[in-house]
């Protein structure tokens, strides 16, 4: 009789292991979130999107996606575009000479290209393994341009995360799920005044 | 017994303390909403704040008198009769301002007004899309003149006498018709052998005026400046430079407005970097009316803070005979009223 009472834990032992197994639990759990953050959401029919008409081009999409190399990239409406000579989509506010010069440049990475076309047009385009998702050149065109300059989530690079972390971040509430099989919200040419 | 039990007691106390710790670290460490901003350095933020600032000493006028409430969601132009009368144009209407403010009447449109003038026998023109309609000063329509062509965007009018000049953004021209609607001529395109480069126009804003002296001005904003032609379409001077400077016209597209003051100086409105300025008839800087600071809410930290109003900021200007500036603020469409202070020229 006296050895069962032995046996039976007393309500010390009892905390002391639902602190054991709950301090164990909660470490599988942020473990697991933290090695896998890339599970694919379980809303396999939409992604996540950036709605260009709501975006401020904050730069919080450069540094808080999950991947080390954000997902989300400027992408350009040419259709929208002005084709102008001096775009500050491309050239700083106060650029030292109307080149390609990388000091006259808005880009910090030097992502955006400018080609000649016919004087005094010039067209840009967006190097995506150059561009961070900054918004540095989206907020340069939409204050003295069209605003074809805009930024999407990139579905081949995007993970589609149940929760993205961008989207958490994202002052204005420009992240929102788009079906899949229309991943991306397009800039059209009436959006240009 | 009790020793090794204490002990253990100290233990879990300490791991409770240490998960605490690291629990309040992890909040006040971690931003889940973005409020903390991007964490990215300087060269990637695009900051216009300096560029913002102007001397005050080269401000000469100030807000002399509360702003006309439009009542307009989206206004786009603005005239003033030569009774002193304010039209402006938004909605699908053209409404008429004492300079006080009161409302003196209001033209009911099928369409959205792009741009008007009132002419001096009183006729209000108002450019719609392709074509332009005139009425009378008791809103009665008088004429629907054909349209311009399907690629035409209509942004400004000037009435001189007998000629009637239409901008027209869509096709990069400049329309040249008789007060009955019968083209004269088109100007300003395209044309090496008269020496004329065309017009440069990367977003809808094209202005036109008449000056005294008898030649048509018209912006060439992606060649940042104006340029003055005669009524049979040739280009005889122009004057401008692109500069982020005051004494320039700053991004890709600018003046986007002007208006001719009574001694021949020009008031410029540029978008973006928004500015009001004078200039002479040379093209000499004079002067600010306003910069993004009186102009912009929050000031000029806010100019490129776009969200809701993003590529707004195409304001138009015009003046009356007394020298009062009339700045048509389409962010909040209202009318702000600028008086000079300080007459130094």
């Amino acid at each position: 009789m006296s050895k069962h009472t032995e046996q039976t834990p007393d309500r010390r032992q009892l905390l002391k292991a639902a602190l054991r197994y709950g301090t164990l639990g909660l470490l599988g759990a942020t473990g697991g979130a933290t090695l896998f953050p890339k599970q694919k959401s379980a809303a396999q029919n939409t992604v996540w999107q950036i709605d260009p008409e709501i975006c401020v081009a904050c730069g919080n999409c450069a540094t808080y996606c999950v991947l080390e190399e954000s997902a989300v990239k400027c992408v350009h409406a040419y259709a929208m575009c002005g084709y102008c000579r001096i775009c500050f989509g491309f050239f700083g506010p106060e650029p030292l000479d109307i080149n390609e010069g990388a000091e006259n440049q808005l880009c910090p990475t030097g992502a955006i290209k400018r080609t000649f076309v016919e004087n005094p047009y010039y067209e840009y385009t967006i190097d995506e393994s150059l561009c961070m998702g900054c918004g540095k050149c989206v907020k340069g065109c939409n204050t003295f341009g069209n605003g074809s300059l805009y930024l999407q989530v990139r579905h081949d690079r995007c993970l589609n995360c149940n929760e993205c972390s961008i989207a958490a971040a994202c002052p204005s509430g420009a992240y929102k799920r788009v079906p899949a099989d229309k991943p991306y919200l397009l800039k059209k040419v009436d959006s240009a005044e | 017994m009790n020793t090794r039990s204490g002990t253990t007691n100290t233990k879990i106390l300490i791991a409770v303390f240490v998960a605490v710790v690291i629990s309040i670290l992890a909040i006040v460490k971690l931003d889940t909403t973005g409020k903390k901003g991007s964490g990215l350095g300087k060269e990637f933020t695009y900051d216009l704040t300096d560029l913002g600032k102007i001397d005050p000493n080269l401000i000469l006028y100030e807000e002399s008198a509360p702003a006309i409430v439009t009542g307009f969601s989206v206004s786009h132009a603005i005239a003033v009769a030569s009774d002193g009368s304010i039209y402006i144009a938004g909605d699908k209407a053209v409404r008429i301002f004492a300079e006080s403010g009161d409302l003196l009447g209001e033209i009911k449109l099928a369409d959205t007004p792009a741009c008007l003038t009132v002419a001096d026998d009183g006729k209000i023109y108002i450019g719609i899309k392709d074509h332009v309609e005139i009425y009378d000063g008791q809103g009665k329509r008088l004429a629907t003149w054909q349209s311009l062509g399907d690629d035409a965007v209509l942004t400004s009018i000037a009435v001189s006498k007998k000629d009637v000049f239409i901008a027209d953004a869509g096709n990069r021209i400049v329309h040249h018709l008789d007060t009955t609607g019968r083209l004269i001529n088109r100007i300003g395109g395209k044309d090496k052998d008269r020496n004329i480069p065309g017009f440069v126009i990367p977003s809808p804003y094209f202005d036109l005026a008449v000056a005294r002296d008898g030649l048509l001005r018209v912006t060439n904003p992606g060649q940042h400046r104006i340029e003055a032609y005669t009524f049979e379409g040739d280009l005889e001077f122009s004057w401008g430079r692109f500069s982020a400077g005051i004494e320039g016209f700053c991004g890709c597209c600018n003046p986007v407005n002007f208006a001719i003051l009574q001694n021949e100086n020009f008031v410029t409105c540029e978008k973006g970097l928004i500015r009001v300025k004078i200039y002479d008839p040379d093209g000499t800087f004079v002067g600010v009316v306003a910069g993004p600071e009186q102009l912009v809410e929050g000031g000029s930290s806010r100019i490129s803070e776009f969200g809701p109003d993003s590529q707004a900021g195409g304001f138009d200007v015009a003046v009356n005979t007394k020298g009062r500036i009339f700045v048509l603020d389409t962010i909040k469409n209202v009318v702000r009223k600028f008086t000079r202070t300080s007459p130094k020229k």
